[in-house]
């Protein structure tokens, strides 16, 4: 790869994520009149909502060099517990309580992972399993296992549901959830950017031992670490909920692998300190924009699974390639051009 | 050195070395003996709390058919993580093997008629161990030859195994399968299930596989030190694709015994198993990052599981208090190591160091 095309393919792949939207957009219009509209574009905006919540989460583990699963647990726990208070006590909080609440729920449970994480050095994957499995298992056992409908919802809850920032007349609408989410990618951006606490994050993942050697509190670090994240996997679960217009306890679960496979595929790397929240938004992108639009084109939604994992398969090997190329040549500079 | 002297300095280095390899037996049986103890102790449990229900033939029964699968789908996995690495496909191997095997059957019998489709049986058996070795191979290739790290390899095969399942089936679950293999899954040799006598001559296989055999040590070195085993001229490659295609195969035999259980496939089947199997396998003893592992704790991990499923569901608790009992199982045990390791690292830390991976080996 000549230089000029690795400057523009960025620190993350970045460049490369746009350069394959834009190849999928293009064909897609072509194959398709019906795509390029409004309605889909909304329609792309509001399904890679709560995707990128959870992405964002899982970015952040990874970048610490961990690996969350327990993150759909977390955020429907949260969020149905919290739907759940609200109904039986015939209370009608307003949104930003119930946000609060599920929230500090959340929080509650990321604690926990961080504790038996960061105190006890586990490998993070075995104890997400874990504590997937608890969580699962006490929300359905002992706090609800009810579907609770549009019409049992607080109606704070589906007040929110119905609040559109755009409206298209026959062409679909923006939610106005697109707000706070995109306001939380930004502060998350900005959080791994410029304070310490995120080049903290970065450091731990890039190597563990030389950030306790540079003083960084790498125990307390951690616990924090996963203290938000829980947080804003409850987040996720609110937005779930209130676009999904019900509460199902069963739902969410399952989907820990999808979206650790668009993150991975917007340039996080798997052994930590690196991702950034702009690759992780084009991966999320990239992934609800074929698992939406596969459909619109004429290719059977049967083929969605397999599609991604072609792209998840053809990112990491482009991944893989290019460091073993960079290994073996140590020469920075290269003049000839290859394909 | 005189003659008289030779024999007994002969005898002494005999009885150190036997000596020593006991110490080494006895330090590898701690994993596996963790395990037993934890089975014995949840077994007792169950069986005096509902002797009725759980001592129950057809309960015991039960445990011994639907364990093999989740065992097999664990040992696939245990191969995997003993080079260092994981693999996520396993399910998906295991439907595709299910998959093609049902549909094959179903087509012949459409069109031969049953007698033909009788016939073909092995074939078509073949064909489905067949799909195994070449999606472990295709695992293999991305890893040992393209060089992605394994969870991402296998995450990426598990999306386009399960897709091109889904494609080919269509969504809907597909019913059919070699009558062989169903009375396969529905008899006995002296009151033990066939399935759990599979499980156990593929197990005792796997265990002489991996401590008899070079390949077996070539994997195990892989896994405890990449860089020593490089510079002991193993082939990186030449290991991980046989460590991958060996899991795929194993994968594939459980696939076999999906179809054994019940006479249909789907892409979907098994979905909880992804998770639950590493979890086995971790609580079998098998260090994540790779070097040591043991097939008879695997097992026993397995066993120790169902054990609980069952027990849970005699005691008429909810699969959702199994689910807690399971992650809280993983959790503790996973805490108990590490306390333990703390305290024997603080104790010396040449200790540690003497009981490095490949010395402490593998026992069936």
């Amino acid at each position: 790869m000549s230089a000029a095309l690795s400057r523009l393919r960025g620190p993350n792949n970045e460049g490369m994520l746009v350069a394959v939207i834009l190849v999928v957009v293009i064909a897609m219009s072509i194959a398709s009149p019906a795509f390029f509209t409004a309605g889909t574009f909304f329609a792309l905006v509001r399904s890679s909502m709560v995707p990128l919540i959870f992405a964002l989460g899982v970015l952040l583990v990874l970048i610490s060099g961990g690996i969350d699963v327990s993150f759909p647990a977390v955020a429907i726990f949260a969020a149905y517990t919290t739907v759940k208070l609200s109904v039986d006590g015939n209370l009608n909080p307003s949104p930003f309580l119930i946000f609060a609440i599920a929230m500090a729920i959340g929080a509650a449970l990321g604690l926990f992972n961080g504790v038996v994480i960061a105190r006890f050095r586990l490998p993070t994957l075995i104890v997400t399993l874990g504590t997937q499995s608890i969580f699962k298992g006490v929300l359905i056992a002992y706090i609800g296992s009810l579907y609770i409908s549009a019409s049992d919802l607080p109606r704070s809850v589906t007040q929110v549901s119905d609040a559109h920032l755009l409206d298209v007349t026959g062409g679909g609408y923006l939610h106005f959830l697109i707000i706070p989410v995109v306001v939380v990618a930004l502060l998350v951006s900005a959080m791994l950017r410029w304070t310490v606490f995120g080049r903290s994050i970065y450091a731990i993942g890039g190597d563990t031992e030389a950030a306790r050697r540079v003083g960084i509190r790498v125990v307390r670090t951690q616990v924090r670490l996963y203290v938000l994240v829980g947080a804003l996997a409850a987040f996720g679960g609110v937005v779930y909920v209130i676009l999904g217009r019900n509460a199902n306890p069963q739902s969410i679960l399952g989907t820990e692998l999808d979206i650790i496979a668009a993150v991975v595929l917007g340039g996080a790397s798997i052994f930590g300190g690196r991702g950034s929240v702009g690759g992780t938004v084009l991966g999320v992108v990239l992934v609800q924009l074929i698992n939406n639009n596969l459909v619109v084109v004429g290719i059977p939604s049967t083929w969605q699974r397999a599609a991604v994992g072609v792209l998840l398969l053809a990112g990491v090997s482009a991944q893989a390639l290019g460091a073993a190329r960079a290994r073996s040549r140590p020469v920075v500079v290269q003049k000839e051009v290859e394909a | 050195m005189n003659a008289f002297l030779r024999p007994l300095s002969e005898m002494n280095n005999r009885v150190g070395t036997a000596y020593s390899a006991t110490l080494a037996r006895i330090h590898v049986a701690r994993g596996v003996g963790r395990m037993a103890l934890l089975l014995a102790v949840t077994f007792t449990f169950f069986a005096i709390l509902r002797p009725g229900i759980f001592l129950n033939h057809v309960n015991l029964t039960n445990i011994g058919i639907a364990a093999p699968e989740i065992g097999l789908l664990a040992l696939a996995v245990m191969i995997a993580m003993l080079t260092g690495g994981i693999d996520l496909s396993v399910v998906a191997i295991a439907n595709a093997t299910a998959i093609t095997v049902s549909s094959l059957y179903t087509h012949i019998l459409t069109t031969q008629g049953a007698g033909a489709a009788g016939a073909m049986m092995p074939v078509i058996v073949l064909a489905g161990i067949a799909v195994g070795a070449v999606l472990g191979s295709v695992n293999g290739v991305l890893i040992s030859i393209v060089g992605i790290t394994p969870i991402l390899a296998t995450l990426g095969t598990m999306q386009v195994f399960n897709g091109l399942a889904l494609v080919w089936t269509g969504g809907v679950t597909i019913s059919g399968a070699p009558s062989a293999l169903v009375s396969m899954g529905s008899t006995g040799l002296f009151g033990v299930p066939m399935l759990m006598l599979i499980l156990i001559v593929a197990a005792a296989l796997l265990a002489v596989l991996i401590n008899r055999t070079p390949i077996g040590r070539k994997v195990q070195l892989q896994g405890a030190n990449p860089v020593a085993s490089r510079y002991s001229g193993i082939s990186r490659r030449s290991t991980l694709m046989m460590a991958y295609v060996t899991s795929g195969l194993i994968a594939a035999l459980a696939g076999l015994l999906f179809l054994s259980r019940n006479p249909s496939a789907s892409a979907d089947y098994g979905a909880s198993y992804v998770l639950l199997v590493i979890v086995i396998v971790v609580l079998g003893g098998t260090n994540p990052n790779g070097g040591f592992a043991t097939v008879l704790g695997v097992i026993l991990a397995t066993l120790t599981l169902q054990v609980v499923s069952s027990g849970f569901t005699a005691l008429r608790l909810s699969a959702y208090e199994y689910a807690i009992a399971q992650g809280v199982i993983l959790i503790g045990v996973m805490v108990l190591d590490q306390v333990k390791f703390r305290r024997r690292g603080r104790r010396s830390a040449a200790d540690r160091l003497a009981q490095s991976p490949a010395s402490s080996a593998l026992t069936e």
